[in-house]
């Protein structure tokens, strides 16, 4: 029995990985903490490139909005949500990230999780696009909690003294806003230990995405992007340097023993956004089962900058300023072929997302660049990571065929 | 007096008379840079000898945009990108894109450098953050702004001159003073000034900032105060034009409406030439009804407040830019739903007609809190969906059309 149990798990096309158990078991932990801080009247909602080592130093709990949205996409019930968020006034057009949230807030009986736990603040952060103030002053309405935005100007090139000198003006009321508000400080010593532990997770992070760069990759698209969670989510806590160093652990032993994400790996393709989280599983493993992986992504490499150095605060500065989309296209660019360079792709994979134009818009320029630069072919699919009623599947499909069929 | 008589026009007859002044002015020698974002500093551009000139969205532009820009992106950009594929945009020697906006408008810049290397294309890139006490806007910007003056200089050689700048000073001080003036004058009496001759005034001027238009508008204005004070309004125009720029409207004057129904049209960066053409084409409907726009290229760049003496041109220009009534791209929804909610009751407005631009979302985010803020005050609103070639046009004249009957009913 037991040799036909594993002769079983070997047929499957895609590889489970063990340490999702622990990562499950943090993330119901985090949502416990979010829940335990909302009811203390210390929990802030703060966006994805948000410098959460600040609030997590101060001792102020935190919840993703984004990471919601991602729950509600794999969940199936982005129209319903969004929907909600449409009955108020808010156009199908904006953001699904933001729609979905607001609809959580306006109808939380009927969305996953009942929702996020309430919220005493709401930090922005516009590195990751500039959609994510408006939508938290949406949010602000709807529950009375003050919205603190962090502005960083995006950058071409070197970031300009100016503009580092800015961004720190903005980080010193940041602290004062949540000193305010939570009737919290913050010390240097406990901002020290924040700073290194989330670089610690960060190290191990990325020591797990470099790993791709064998062959056969030891992840999946899918994979990175569950794994992600706690990197956003919870960076700066000891919690998750666990799971971090487990998920090493496991992506070393798959390197040393050449075992792969997908069971027959032949083709790797870069994935540029975020996913289609109402199909990530289909999409992905349909992909597999073609012999197509993912060991690289734009994405999931965003969180990857350590706060160390003698001054913290000027270290975030420069690494929240620096994040990805942040920059101008030429930036996005290099990075796309870097990574096709560095994990040996053999072509590439733009998801045009329609709610996120940040991320999006330029891509069509991007391509052409990648493919004039690396040499390899890439398609461009469009749809919506949450918003499921503007994903058509089988238009989608024929443009991966075609990229596809560049390789037999 | 009759204002409207004599200078109404349809809105291509408006189109073609800016075009045709630019052509001239190109015509005649004069170096002329593009922008397209109405925060843009005038003041700067004509302080290097140049002549700033604001390009907007047009009806009736082709496809073009489709190898470069996805259909998600908000139709002024695709619009404004469309017209330089199909060279319908005028000589320029620069364009000047902002930075910080939109994230359509970030994007923009990136493609546009691509695909027309051979433009001389800036970026002034602005805060989002307002309301900070700490100067940091201010100073970002004041470098923002040395930084363009220098990338200008260096691409088309053409030296900052002080006195240049001081010229300006006078010449856009003059334009606000002047327009601000109008607006106040058509709250209390709409019918003093057609909206579509005050869009008509506010874009000739914004598309050549010309002395003779500005001569022009000044001639206009010194009429409407004369009328203003000849039915013994002048004093309330006073304290409606103190209470916009202070954004205090507890000590406006009681004024009786003349005109009924009052409506406000708000949605930044559409075109208020088009929102006038629009009214106008309606049977039976003048432009009258609309007393206020909170539009970026109407209001909120008529109440920029005008330069201060104190500190560099940089410092100043910053500060004004940074003063300028708040945009829905910029931090602060609480203050501008505040202010909006504040003239409703004092300027005693029955409707709003709240415009949006497809993909726009700035203008989708915040039409929702304009409308429960309206509701608040009981006042109406109408939501009406835009695109610069009005490709919608008939559908939006009976949304109209429908909605201020509905106010005429109540």
């Amino acid at each position: 029995m037991p040799i036909l149990t594993e002769t079983k798990k070997e047929e499957k096309v895609y590889r489970q990985l063990e340490s999702n158990t622990l990562l499950q078991q943090i993330m119901f932990q985090y949502m416990l903490e979010g829940h335990q801080a909302s009811e203390e009247k210390h929990l802030a909602w703060v966006t994805s490139g948000f410098p959460v080592e600040i609030p997590v130093a101060m001792g102020v709990g935190v919840s993703y909005p984004e990471q919601y949205g991602a729950v509600v996409g794999s969940q199936k019930v982005g129209p319903e949500l969004c929907g909600y968020a449409e009955e108020i006034g808010y156009s199908q057009e904006l953001c699904s990230y933001a729609r979905s949230s607001i609809g959580s807030v306006e109808k939380p009986s009927e969305s996953p999780m009942e929702g996020l736990p309430t919220p005493q603040a709401l930090l922005a952060c516009n590195n990751i696009c500039g959609t994510v103030l408006r939508w938290y002053d949406a949010v602000s309405e709807q529950t009375g909690a003050p919205v603190f935005l962090l502005d960083t100007p995006p950058i071409d090139g070197e970031q300009p003294e100016h503009h580092k000198e800015y961004v720190r003006r903005g980080i010193d009321r940041l602290v004062d806003f949540l000193g305010r508000t939570f009737n919290a400080t913050l010390t240097e010593k406990r901002m020290r230990e924040v700073a290194a532990l989330s670089s610690k997770a960060i190290h191990l992070w990325t020591s797990s995405l470099a790993a791709c760069k064998n062959t056969p990759s030891p992840l999946n698209c899918a994979d990175r992007f569950l794994a992600m969670a706690p990197v956003v989510s919870m960076r700066g806590t000891d919690l998750i340097i666990d799971f971090y160093q487990t998920l090493l652990d496991e992506v070393e032993s798959r390197v040393k023993n050449s075992i792969g994400a997908i069971r027959d790996e032949k083709i790797r393709l870069l994935w540029d956004n975020i996913p289609p989280w109402h199909a990530i599983f289909r999409f992905f493993n349909g992909l597999a089962k073609r012999g197509v992986v993912f060991p690289a992504d734009t994405y999931t490499h965003a969180w990857s900058g350590a706060i160390e150095g003698d001054d913290l605060y000027e270290s975030v500065v420069s690494i929240y300023s620096n994040v990805y989309l942040n920059k101008g296209l030429d930036a996005k660019v290099d990075k796309m072929c870097e990574l096709i360079e560095d994990y040996n792709l053999d072509g590439f994979l733009m998801f045009s997302v329609r709610s996120c134009k940040r991320y999006s818009l330029g891509q069509l320029i991007s391509k052409e660049l990648v493919t004039e630069r690396t040499g390899v072919p890439g398609v461009i699919i469009e749809g919506d990571m949450v918003d499921s009623r503007v994903f058509n599947e089988a238009q989608i499909q024929t443009r991966i065929d075609a990229l596809l069929e560049m390789f037999i | 007096m009759h204002l409207r008589e004599e200078t109404v026009l349809s809105y291509e007859g408006v189109l073609e008379q800016s075009a045709a002044n630019l052509r001239q002015l190109l015509k005649d020698g004069e170096e002329v840079i593009g922008y397209i974002y109405p925060h843009t500093p005038l003041e700067l551009i004509l302080a290097h000898g140049l002549t700033p000139s604001l390009l907007r969205a047009l009806p009736g532009v082709p496809g073009g945009f489709e190898e470069s820009l996805q259909t998600f992106a908000c139709s002024y950009i695709r619009n404004l990108y469309s017209q330089r594929t199909n060279d319908q945009m005028p000589s320029l020697a620069g364009l000047i894109f902002p930075g910080n906006t939109c994230d359509s408008l970030q994007n923009l810049f990136d493609v546009w450098r691509f695909r027309f290397p051979d433009d001389t294309i800036f970026r002034l890139t602005y805060p989002v953050t307002r309301h900070e006490k700490d100067g940091s806007t201010v100073k970002y910007l004041t470098t923002e702004l040395q930084l363009l003056s220098e990338a200008i200089e260096k691409s088309l050689d053409r030296p900052f001159v002080s006195q240049y700048f001081e010229r300006a000073k006078s010449l856009i001080g003059q334009f606000r003073k002047d327009s601000q003036y109008l607006y106040g004058a058509r709250l209390l009496d709409p019918s003093v000034l057609s909206y579509t001759d005050l869009c008509r005034l506010a874009r000739a001027f914004l598309t050549t900032p010309l002395p003779v238009i500005g001569s022009e508008i000044y001639a206009i204005t010194s009429s409407v105060k004369e009328k203003m004070k000849d039915m013994g309004f002048a004093g309330t125009v006073d304290s409606i034009l103190r209470a916009l720029k202070t954004r205090d409207f507890s000590n406006i004057d009681n004024f009786e409406p003349i005109i009924r129904p009052r409506i406000i049209v708000t949605g930044g960066m559409v075109e208020p030439q088009a929102i006038a053409n629009v009214i106008t084409g309606i049977r039976g409907i003048t432009d009258s009804v609309l007393v206020l726009d909170l539009l970026s290229f109407g209001f909120k760049t008529a109440f920029t407040p005008p330069l201060v003496t104190k500190g560099t041109p940089f410092e100043q220009m910053a500060k004004s830019i940074l003063s300028s009534p708040g945009e829905p791209t910029q931090e602060g929804l609480i203050h501008r739903v505040k202010y909006l909610e504040s003239l409703f009751d004092a300027l005693q407005i029955d409707g709003v007609m709240i415009c949006e631009q497809s993909f726009c979302d700035p203008d989708q985010f915040e039409a929702p809190s304009i409308e429960k803020a309206a509701s608040k005050h009981g006042i109406r609103t109408v939501r009406i969906p835009i695109d610069p070639e009005l490709s919608d046009r008939a559908r939006m004249e009976v949304r109209i059309q429908s909605f201020l009957e509905s106010l005429s009913k109540s």
